[in-house]
């Protein structure tokens, strides 16, 4: 258990230092444009499916369980309301940030972890470039940017599978879904839903890029960073998602008074 | 149906026969439970304290816009914690630790050859290594779902009584109106099984594995994709089939 906590807390002192190094580099050295895009045309490529898929489902899903609850009380009306909002503030970001933790996540410390092992980035190190501002930056921003574009279609998706799902089992045609969508999503929800995905996003790439550059341990070694990986973005997105639905809740009463 | 799907399909249903076919491997069963259910338990009830306390902060923002006040609160979070988010979250928190363990485990085997040595002296794979994981997986996913469940419920009723001020006895009462035992039910119908697709995906990729420590990476991240969207994707099947209960 103390080893366990022990191992935990040395593990995010040393992801924060990582964070620290790397913006410094961020300063000092210019990075090229070309890769960052190439990076995020990459992850945007390989998860667009994946996204899109989740999101739908997601969507659905909300919609279903949304239509069992307001049915009793007879307010169907608010049902296109009620899923969108509660599919853009708080289920779309988080469920398909877990399957971008899984899939971008994953391969990401993957990649970087083969590297690390194979002895690739002491190679770039020896040529005399640096593999912070060569490798892990524009994965880095290549991640957030294109995690954030994911989001957005997998919220797109979702409300698409809402209104699909609205027609078929609810019984609710578009124009009466759609209706009570601006009544019930406010500017509020959107800016607290893109705040969600910044935050996921940033965290997700944070971890994955720390955990594949400081891989050791030959072939085991990837293995078992992926795995680490997984399970760390995962928690901690659940942590971040507090997190920011407090600060949320806090800054609404500030501002509003409520 | 492409061959690759046939496959997976194959080993899903032999794994599912064989699960029922003597020599039980109890001590590799009991193994895996320890792995599969004992020690992702810590880390899965904690993350779904979280969770809760963010429906509950979630519905209380809805329900004071469209109803002006925040007095159904317990009754609809504890409604959408049990129908819903224990046993997804708890499935999907799962998937990324125990999915992506096994296929690294299967992997690297497959890798360094020791499933071809198995086949040798004339072992099957499935039964040898699937099937312990897979009875562990059900075993563990029914059970560790009731106690998801049970854990996110009185998360929700501490953040109810802190944020929002009702007592506990207030939020049971609310709850007893919404909640019928039968949602229990569906909820451990349903996180057994997610669980039960984990470890077939998992072992899936695990004996497709390419050569070399790429492979292996690759062979987990797929797992864990395909063990995500399969979960929601039974989610959504279920879900769909349970609305018809209700």
């Amino acid at each position: 258990m103390l080893n366990t906590m022990t191992f935990i807390i040395t593990d995010v002192g040393a992801c924060l230092m990582f964070l620290k190094q790397l913006f410094r580099t961020a300063i000092k050295y210019p990075i090229s444009s070309k890769i960052i895009s190439e990076q995020i045309l990459k992850v945007t490529q390989q998860s667009f499916g994946t996204t899109a898929l989740a999101g739908f489902f997601v969507g659905a899903i909300m919609t279903i369980q949304f239509t069992l609850q307001v049915k009793e009380f007879g307010a169907l009306g608010y049902l296109g309301g009620l899923a969108t909002s509660g599919t853009i503030r708080e289920v779309g970001p988080l469920l398909i940030a877990f399957m971008l933790s899984g899939k971008v996540g994953a391969f990401t410390s993957a990649e970087l972890g083969t590297m690390r092992v194979t002895e690739q980035i002491d190679a770039i190190r020896c040529l005399g470039a640096n593999p912070l501002s060569e490798i892990i930056l524009p994965r880095f921003i290549g991640i957030i940017i294109s995690s954030f574009f994911l989001l957005l279609v997998g919220l797109f998706m979702s409300i698409f599978g809402g209104l699909l799902l609205g027609l078929l089992f609810s019984g609710i045609s578009h124009e009466e879904y759609l209706r009570h969508i601006p009544t019930i999503v406010s500017g509020w929800s959107i800016l607290s839903g893109t705040v969600k995905c910044f935050v996921f996003a940033f965290v997700l790439a944070a971890i994955c890029t720390y955990k594949g550059y400081s891989t050791t341990g030959g072939a085991k070694g990837v293995g078992k960073s992926v795995v680490q990986t997984a399970m760390a973005t995962m928690v901690v997105i659940v942590l971040a998602d507090w997190f920011t639905s407090f600060l949320g809740d806090v800054a609404l009463t500030i501002f509003m008074g409520e | 149906m492409t061959k690759a799907t046939k496959e997976f399909f194959a080993l899903f249903g032999r794994t599912m026969a064989l699960s029922f076919v003597p020599p039980f491997r109890w001590k590799d069963i009991i193994k895996q439970i320890d792995f599969v259910g004992w020690q992702s338990a810590p880390i899965v009830l904690f993350c779904l304290c979280f969770a809760a306390i963010v429906t509950i902060i979630e519905a209380s923002f809805h329900m004071k816009i469209v109803i002006q006040n925040d007095s159904m609160v317990p009754g609809f979070s504890s409604l959408l914690i049990i129908r819903e988010l224990g046993a997804v979250v708890t499935a999907l928190l799962v998937t990324s630790r125990v999915g992506a363990g096994l296929a690294a485990e299967v992997g690297s085997m497959k890798v360094t050859e020791q499933i071809d040595a198995l086949k040798m002296l004339g072992i099957d794979p499935v039964p040898f290594l699937v099937v312990p994981r897979f009875i562990a997986c059900v075993v563990c996913g029914f059970l560790l779902t009731l106690i998801a469940n049970v854990t996110c419920i009185g998360a929700a009723m501490l953040v109810s009584q802190i944020k929002l001020g009702y007592s506990p006895a207030s939020f049971l009462v609310a709850m007893r109106a919404f909640v019928e035992f039968q949602d229990l039910w569906f909820a451990s119908i349903k996180g057994l099984c997610f669980w039960a697709i984990i470890p077939i995906v998992s072992c899936y990729y695990g004996f497709r594995c390419q050569a070399g420590a790429e492979g292996v990476g690759a062979a987990t991240t797929k797992s864990v994709v395909t063990s995500s969207i399969a979960i929601i994707f039974i989610d959504f099947v279920l879900s769909w089939v349970f609305s018809h209960f209700y």
